[in-house]
């Protein structure tokens, strides 16, 4: 063939009949503004899905039987107060009329969102709903979320042993584990746990453990209140770990077997990289990929059975707060529980949808 | 510039293929051997097309040759012989883990079947580059900065835009300039071998072109021997001084690219030019053959081409045909052919066979 070989490189033709790829000029800024578009339509869609439940949370209240003005009403009149007048103390400490029109409880209620102004409780005197769910709602939080972050962090490990190992011994082992532990449902757990590791073991005192601080503690950021908060939050966390850690081992194994295969990895291993910048950048980051909406689905699992858990674990978080408020009928309370933990879980939707969006490049175009 | 090509090795070949048996292990207790007693000597600076249907074994062949088979593959007999750049000779089968890792990319590099996704979609295209210059430049850490220059450098010689490839995703480039790319880095520690796997299958005939042309000339400049695997045989025509044809996993018939196409001895071979447009104006009359490649877990016990032969005979049903020189040249030119009636002018076909 009649090619010319000069002595200096050919002058580069970016195109080269080849190209399928976005021209030059119009590159940086659009992938700019289509990536925050991107975090954009996520925000919307977070807040979509917050306004809905709220709707839900509203109507359900009133389809509910039992108004909770005739409720608190109740409880007044049986400490020898009229109807009429409990009425009118159970409505001006509630800041809720019953007989106001329909639109205008909706616009009370939705707006009172907004401003996390929720009411009274009904049955916890001088507190507002707020207050009860802040008092409570940051120990499911934070357990929850230490849960789940070392069970992330030692599933996606775990997983990924046991694909490099597949159909060894260890990831036989590994698996009938993970397939055990995601089959016990997590309050069962929590029992075995007391009941195995703190009474029949001994290893440790589980009336001590219970609470979430000890007495005399005081928050803030010293290392006795995180030190005492973790020790308190032990079990549950355990508990935590332990109910969705099987999920993740089963699931990182399927997702790293899969990128295993690709030609990149291959390519990689036939381009001498070492052993441990090929599991890392290679093939565990492409395997966490598809993995990162499990994030929120599992915050969704364990918030759910947080109500349970924290019950058997005696763990002063929004679990019980919301049996007390079944319990109690105290609507109020439920209605702004239920917002709150929804939106909770919406947020880490979102957090794992951006998350998502940051990992994967080829989200942003 | 990045140093010049390593001088060709004083005498002796590159890369000597003795008997080498490659095999999938495909259950608890069976194996498929895919690439049967495959030999062949390749000498610096030569470039040797491997041809065959689709399933002969030539990709087995090409990754066992780097020891790049999946977790159930392995090279089981046989020795890989290859003169390094420090001049010794090693056996790649016996490498030990990092050496073997030390040899990749540095002496011999592969471009991939589909190398479409040889790239890591999360990297950046300067990324692959820094990680591979980085797992091969052990004491010394190059700042960066010199490293991308020396990739621009290389990009250039594939003739794409430095500036606009280093910084993208793969993604965001087309299939022929993913292409070139590899290419480009597959040269990046100046390898004394070159393995492509069908490197242009998938992209129009216009990049195709380019990319050939691009090889043609690169070879000319670094001089580097290749192994080029293809169904193309007007590409094997231009870009290979050698031929290996490859029926039922083993090579059937090797010798120069004239050879084989102007004095093809095997039958496969023949129906295979005869199967393409013509060449350099040499106007075959398509010959059909009949039926596909046997099984491997199947082969006859004669010849394994023997039920599709035009000039099969009894013997061909129980005698194996060894690969027998036919013409004796040096530097692993020889025309050899493993067939019965290679030199046979007239022979019997079947069909007139009492
Ligand atoms: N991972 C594997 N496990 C089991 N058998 C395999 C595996 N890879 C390939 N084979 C078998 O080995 C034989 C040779 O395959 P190979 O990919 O080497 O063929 P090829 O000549 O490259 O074909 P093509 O032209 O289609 O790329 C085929 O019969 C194939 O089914
Ligand atoms: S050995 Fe016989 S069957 Fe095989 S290719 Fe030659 S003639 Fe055909
Ligand atoms: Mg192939």
């Amino acid at each position: 063939m009649a090619t010319d070989i000069a002595a200096t490189p050919p002058p580069p033709d970016p195109g080269g009949g080849a190209t399928t790829a976005r021209d030059d000029g119009a590159r940086v800024p659009p992938l700019r503004r289509i990536w925050s578009n991107y975090v954009f339509v996520k925000v919307r869609k977070a807040f979509v899905v917050v306004f809905v439940v709220a709707n839900v949370t509203f109507f359900l209240g009133r389809a509910m039987p039992g108004d909770p003005v005739d409720v608190m009403a109740g409880r007044l009149t049986q400490g020898g107060m009229s109807m009429d007048e409990a009425r009118a103390v159970a409505i001006n400490s509630l800041a809720y009329d019953p007989d106001a029109p329909l639109w205008s409880q909706w616009w009370e209620f939705i707006s009172g969102l907004a401003t996390l102004d929720m009411g009274n409780t009904i049955n916890r005197p001088g507190q507002t709903v707020a207050e009860a769910i802040g008092a409570y709602l940051p120990w499911t939080l934070f357990s929850i979320g230490v849960g789940t972050l070392v069970a992330i962090v030692l599933g996606l490990a775990l997983g990924m042993v046991m694909a490099y190992w597949r159909n060894r011994v260890l990831d036989h082992v590994l698996s009938v584990v993970a397939s055990v532990l995601g089959a016990v449902p997590n309050y069962l757990i929590a029992m075995l746990l007391v009941t195995g590791g703190g009474m029949y073991l001994g290893w440790f005192d589980p009336i001590d453990l219970r609470g979430t601080l000890s007495p005399g503690v005081e928050p803030g950021l010293t290392a006795e209140f995180v030190g005492d908060a973790l020790y308190h939050a032990a079990l549950p966390i355990v508990t935590y770990v332990l109910a969705i850690i099987g999920t993740w081992m089963l699931v990182m194994k399927a997702s790293t077997t899969e990128v295993l295969g690709e030609d990149y990895v291959t390519v990689a291993r036939a381009r001498g990289l070492r052993d441990r910048r090929i599991a890392f950048s290679y093939v565990g980051r492409n395997a966490v990929l598809p993995l990162v909406a499990q994030i929120a689905i599992s915050f969704g699992t364990l918030v759910g059975g947080a109500i349970f858990v924290e019950q058997v674990l005696v763990y002063k978080g929004v679990g019980g707060l919301l049996l007390d408020a079944v319990n109690y009928r105290d609507y109020p309370l439920l209605q702004g529980l239920l917002v709150i933990i929804t939106t909770c879980v919406v947020l880490a939707n979102l957090v794992a949808d951006l998350l998502y969006s940051r990992l994967d490049p080829r989200i942003r175009t | 510039m990045t140093p010049t090509p390593p001088a060709p090795a004083a005498d002796g070949p590159l890369l000597s293929v003795r008997g080498v048996d490659v095999g999938y292990r495909t259950g608890r207790r069976t194996r498929l051997t895919a690439v049967h007693d495959a030999s062949f000597d390749l000498y610096p600076g030569q470039s040797m097309a491997l041809v065959g249907e689709s399933g002969c074994g030539k990709t087995t062949l090409g990754l066992g040759l780097l020891r790049l088979l999946p977790r159930t593959g392995t090279v089981s007999a046989g020795q890989i012989l290859f003169r390094r750049k420090s001049g010794d000779q090693v056996d790649v089968r016996t490498l030990a883990k990092e050496d073997l890792r030390r040899f990749r990319w540095n002496e011999a590099a592969m471009v991939f079947q589909g190398a479409m996704n040889a790239f890591n979609p999360v990297l950046r295209m300067e990324e692959h580059f820094l990680d591979t210059f980085r797992a091969h430049e052990r004491r010394t850490r190059r700042p960066r900065a010199e490293i991308l220059e020396e990739s621009a450098e290389l990009l250039e010689m594939v003739r794409l835009d430095p500036a606009r490839v280093l910084p993208s995703h793969p993604h965001e480039l087309s299939g022929g300039m993913r292409q070139r790319a590899l290419i480009a880095l597959a040269l990046a520690l100046r390898p004394q071998l070159l393995i492509l796997d069908e490197p242009t299958t998938a992209l129009d005939v216009l990049t195709q072109r380019s990319v050939v042309e691009q090889l043609t000339e690169l070879r000319e400049r670094l001089r580097f021997s290749m192994v080029f695997i293809t169904h193309d045989l007007g590409l094997a025509a231009e870009l290979a001084d050698r031929v290996g044809t490859m029926y039922a996993g083993r090579l059937i018939e090797t010798g120069t690219t004239r050879d084989l196409f102007h004095r093809a001895r095997h039958p496969y071979t023949s129906a295979l030019i005869g199967s393409v447009p013509p060449v350099a104006g040499d106007r075959h009359v398509p010959e059909p053959l009949p039926g596909g490649p046997p099984g491997l877990n199947a082969l006859p016990p004669g010849c394994s081409f023997e039920p599709r032969c035009p000039r099969a005979t009894e013997e061909c049903t129980a005698t194996r045909p060894e690969l027998r020189v036919l013409h004796p040249r040096d530097e692993g030119l020889s025309h050899a052919a493993a067939c019965l009636h290679a030199d046979g002018a007239e022979l019997p076909t079947r069909g007139g066979h009492p």
